[in-house]
């Protein structure tokens, strides 16, 4: 009998304490043979599980193109997130998935891609960026602007310096006022102001814009202003979930499943949903 | 139209005008057979839905925990003499200042469940006439309590062995659905965040298998005692038919002879299990 | 076609011979003042005086359910699989109309894409004798509202007519349905003409006459998604899980994983909208964060979300939430009054 609700098993290979509350995994499958043929596309997400606590849903953070492992990145909050938190390298979790739609990275070929995040929410967008930069010669400029409450709360720093000595990669990133250290040689600034500030072109473009609910309201409207089409930029809708497949009845806004027609969106598509995220 | 809806209407109306609450909470003649349903009265001009008849079983304290009543500064309400005894539990734990809440009271002979049958409390009940309140209506009724209709099922209870009670108990716990009625019905049922909604740690196990739901329904059993007031609003509410009343009933009972204590009757009093006092009986700890 | 005749006193001498082959037997027995479906009762306790308290919905999709176990050795763990629970043959004897019509609703949700097997295996080994209403036997009943009616077939495999005080007609509706025949023929009195059946379904129709059809309610439904409906009718709502539980149709769930040191399981577990917990980020966002919320999720699930996925309405007119209610939130009034809005144009 096929178990929708079983779990692959995968080894921790690598862990790395990204903030003071944030940790991010490098996950292998147990088994060879889901090893081998596991795919997923930029943008799916799956149920992470510590067996005995329980199931906690985000992205995968790898970009697609990267094959044998996955990985993610998420914030110590609940049970299962603490729990997930305190595993070793060694110590096997489990993994449902993928899930969800995903990001149309080839509708991006040919174009330039502006990539926004804040937080937390940089591991959906790493996925789209690592899938652009494993294809570069598809792509036209690619831009990145990225930013946190503090320096402290960056995440995957290692890999913001990796973007900035690239020359074909555009990369600003920012820490809300009052957020920076001595050392800080980033901007200053919400990270709309400093899109603004960026000004990239909405000309061929696309952006793909991951962030706390506060930060995408104010961003939206700075891409508006500067030329882009609501359809040119996708987004991703957080909302609590449990089966990732559609039947909990947990995720939906209005009459969109938000685990099986989402997690990614373009923001004319959000524009038409109900008030009910 | 009896006397007694006339009169809630009345004062109802007059609070409303005076502005003297923001609204008025009581019931109004409901659409499925005889029930009534709780409605909360914002205007004057609406005070004509209330009513008042043996089918206002609701316990309507139990709004005071949840919005909108909770945000009101001010609300009246329509409460018998067992619903008012709530109200004083809540004012006793601070939950709620006496001055929110306008008692509209109303002498009461009595209401009838579903099956038409009185509630066990009617039976023993010695407030029909409240004595705790801001206005009231009706007629007085002197009261006539049969207290040994009280403990009667409480007393069958106690005279199984622990191996009968705990078969029994198993029979009616293997019914409940981990709805929560129970919890939601009941007025002083008031935290924020339910045991059995806390996940670190999982105190409580939240599955409806018999060992869930005898942590869930004793934890209850045991979170009242000595507050609960015996409305029955939760027995009242479970879909299940599990007599939780007997349960609730019988930790009455113990704590009634261990502290001398009656739930819900002096605003002033505290409840046993949540005071210390140098003088409480030892005996089971030694 | 004329349709096997026999004796309603003899009902309960059918499901014993259904049963006898080792199937799970799941009759409506009374229990104090009210009726449930229970498993396992015997079956002179069969009463069929009027719709149960609880539907048949937690023989297919148990309250809680174990979907794997898992053992932890050291770093790593292994999940093994479970059976799932009482999926061997089951009869449901003496289900309503609106309880068997719910299996055909709820089937394409649980098979939306990924197919989830323990709800398959059960209504594969399971088989529905349905006992048709000659009148509607509560004040709440309304599935002719819902496109239903007191003599529908719809998810049955065999249906039984109530003709009068003793007689009953049989009707074998699907082909598992046919497979018990034998068990019936043997109390086989003769025939009925299939125009009293006609008569039967006409009397049942009628004592329903009065109950609105929801037609349009989908569409108003989809145009008034911030209307003052929901706080001005949800207010009574006190959040508990009654309606949710006690229907046929509701399906959400909960996952928990519980364990005993090294080893346990998780679980499938029934869960409610109307909880305040159910939608609850943690982060502490709550999209659904007041009652009035949830009530309107409940009722946009039920008649637009489902209907436009599956072109079914997420609801069979049992009554169930409308009877038990405890304080008198009636679904049906809430919806009848989206009906008459939407005539009204409103």
């Amino acid at each position: 009998m096929e178990n929708i609700y079983k779990p692959y098993l995968a080894r921790i290979e690598e862990k790395r304490k990204e903030t003071y509350d944030t940790t991010s995994f490098k996950l292998v499958f147990v088994d060879d043979e889901v090893r081998e043929k596991f795919t997923f596309r930029a943008g799916n997400f799956g149920e992470y599980s510590v067996l005995g606590e329980g199931e906690s849903t985000f992205c995968i953070a790898s970009s697609p193109t990267k094959k044998g492992y996955i990985e993610c990145c998420f914030r110590a909050v609940g049970r299962v997130t603490k729990s997930l938190a305190e595993k070793e390298v060694g110590d096997v979790i489990g993994f449902r998935g993928p899930y969800g739609n995903h990001f149309p990275v080839e509708d991006f070929f040919g174009k330039n891609v502006v990539f926004i995040a804040g937080g937390i929410a940089l591991p959906p967008v790493r996925s789209v960026i690592w899938n652009v930069l494993d294809l570069r010669d598809k792509f036209e400029k690619v831009t990145i602007v990225y930013g946190a409450r503090s320096v402290a709360d960056l995440v995957y720093k290692h890999e913001l310096k990796l973007w900035e000595e690239r020359s074909d990669v555009d990369i600003v990133t920012t820490v809300d006022p009052g957020g920076e250290t001595p050392e800080w040689k980033g901007k200053i600034g919400f990270v709309p102001t400093v899109l603004k500030e960026v000004a990239p072109s909405s000309e061929n473009s696309v952006a793909v814009l991951c962030g706390p609910p506060i930060m995408i309201k104010f961003t939206l409207p700075v891409l508006k202003e500067l030329g882009f089409k609501e359809e040119d930029v996708w987004t991703t809708l957080e909302n609590r979930m449990k089966c990732g497949l559609g039947k909990c009845g947990r995720c939906n806004v209005g009459n969109v499943y938000v685990c099986k027609e989402g997690p990614v969106f373009t923001a004319a598509q959000i524009a038409r949903m109900p008030n009910d995220f | 139209m009896s006397d007694r809806t006339a009169g809630i209407r009345a004062i109802a109306g007059k609070w409303l005008q005076e502005g003297t609450v923001e609204a008025v909470l009581g019931w109004e003649q409901g659409t499925y057979r005889d029930k009534t349903a709780p409605v909360l009265v914002r205007k004057a001009e609406e005070v004509d839905r209330l009513v008042f008849n043996e089918r206002c079983t609701n316990n309507l304290m139990t709004y005071l925990k949840r919005d909108p009543v909770r945000s009101l500064s001010t609300v009246g309400i329509v409460a018998k003499g067992c619903d008012i005894k709530a109200l004083i539990g809540l004012i006793q734990e601070s939950q709620v200042p006496r001055e929110k809440v306008k008692i509209l009271a109303v002498t009461c002979p009595g209401v009838r469940n579903a099956d038409g049958k009185r509630p066990v409390k009617c039976a023993a009940c010695d407030v029909n006439t409240p004595v705790f309140y801001d206005e009231i209506v009706g007629e007085k009724i002197a009261s006539n309590p049969d207290r040994a209709a009280r403990f009667r099922d409480v007393e069958a209870l106690e005279a199984m062995t622990p191996e009968e009670r705990h078969r029994f108990w198993r029979e009616q716990f293997d019914k409940c659905i981990r709805c929560y009625a129970c919890r939601q019905a009941c007025p002083l049922c008031i935290c924020s965040r339910c045991i059995a909604e806390k996940n670190q740690p999982q105190w409580i196990e939240t599955s409806a298998h018999p060992r869930g739901n005898f942590a869930w329904n004793l934890i209850r059993a045991y979170h009242l005692a000595g507050r609960c007031i015996e409305c029955e609003a939760c027995e009242t509410a479970c879909p299940a038919d599990i007599p939780l009343m007997l349960l609730n009933r019988y930790m009455a009972k113990v704590v009634e002879q261990s502290f001398g204590y009656e739930a819900g009757r002096d605003p002033q009093a505290q409840p046993p299990l949540r005071t210390f006092k140098l003088d409480d009986d030892n005996s089971f700890i030694l | 076609m004329p349709y096997l005749k026999m004796d309603s006193a003899d009902l309960p001498k059918v499901a014993r011979k259904l049963a006898a082959s080792g199937a799970r037997l799941v009759l409506p027995v009374r229990e104090g003042d009210e009726r449930f479906y229970r498993e396992g009762a015997d079956p002179d306790s069969l009463d069929l005086t009027t719709i149960p308290k609880n539907s048949i919905k937690e023989f297919l999709f148990p309250k809680t359910e174990r979907i794997l176990r898992y053992q932890y050795r050291g770093k790593d763990v292994t999940v093994e699989d479970v059976a799932p629970t009482a999926a061997g043959r089951t009869v449901i004897f003496g289900a309503r109309p609106c309880d068997a019509a719910s299996l055909p609703v709820v089937e394409p949700l649980w098979n939306w894409d990924y197919k989830d097997e323990f709800f398959n295996a059960r209504r594969a080994a399971t088989v529905i004798v349905t006992y048709a209403c000659r009148t509607a036997p509560d004040e709440a009943c309304f599935c002719v509202s819902v496109g239903l009616g007191p003599s529908s077939d719809q998810g049955s495999d065999v249906l039984l007519f109530p003709l009068d005080e003793t007689v009953v007609a049989v009707r074998f509706v699907t082909a598992a349905g046919r497979e018990l025949e034998s068990a019936f023929a043997e109390f086989g009195k003769g025939e009925v003409a299939e125009e009293a059946l006609e008569a039967f379904r006409k009397t049942g129709e009628a004592s329903l006459a009065h109950r609105k059809k929801f037609d349009r309610v989908q569409g108003w439904l989809e145009a008034h998604f911030e209307d003052r409906l929901w706080e001005e009718k949800a207010f009574r709502c006190i959040g508990c899980g009654t309606c949710t539980f006690l229907c046929p149709t509701c399906h959400c769930f909960d996952i928990q994983d519980e364990s005993c040191f090294d080893a346990g399981y998780r679980l499938k577990n029934w869960d409610a909208c109307q909880f305040s917990l159910f939608t609850l980020h943690t982060s502490g966002h709550n999209p659904r964060d007041t009652q009035p919320k949830r009530y309107r999720q409940r009722i946009y699930h039920k008649y637009a979300i489902y209907p436009q996925k599956f072109g079914k309405i997420l609801c069979t007119g049992c009554g169930r939430c409308v009877a038990h209610c405890p304080v008198n939130l009636s679904l049906y009034d809430v919806v009848a009054t989206a009906q008459e809005r939407a005539e009204r144009g409103d």
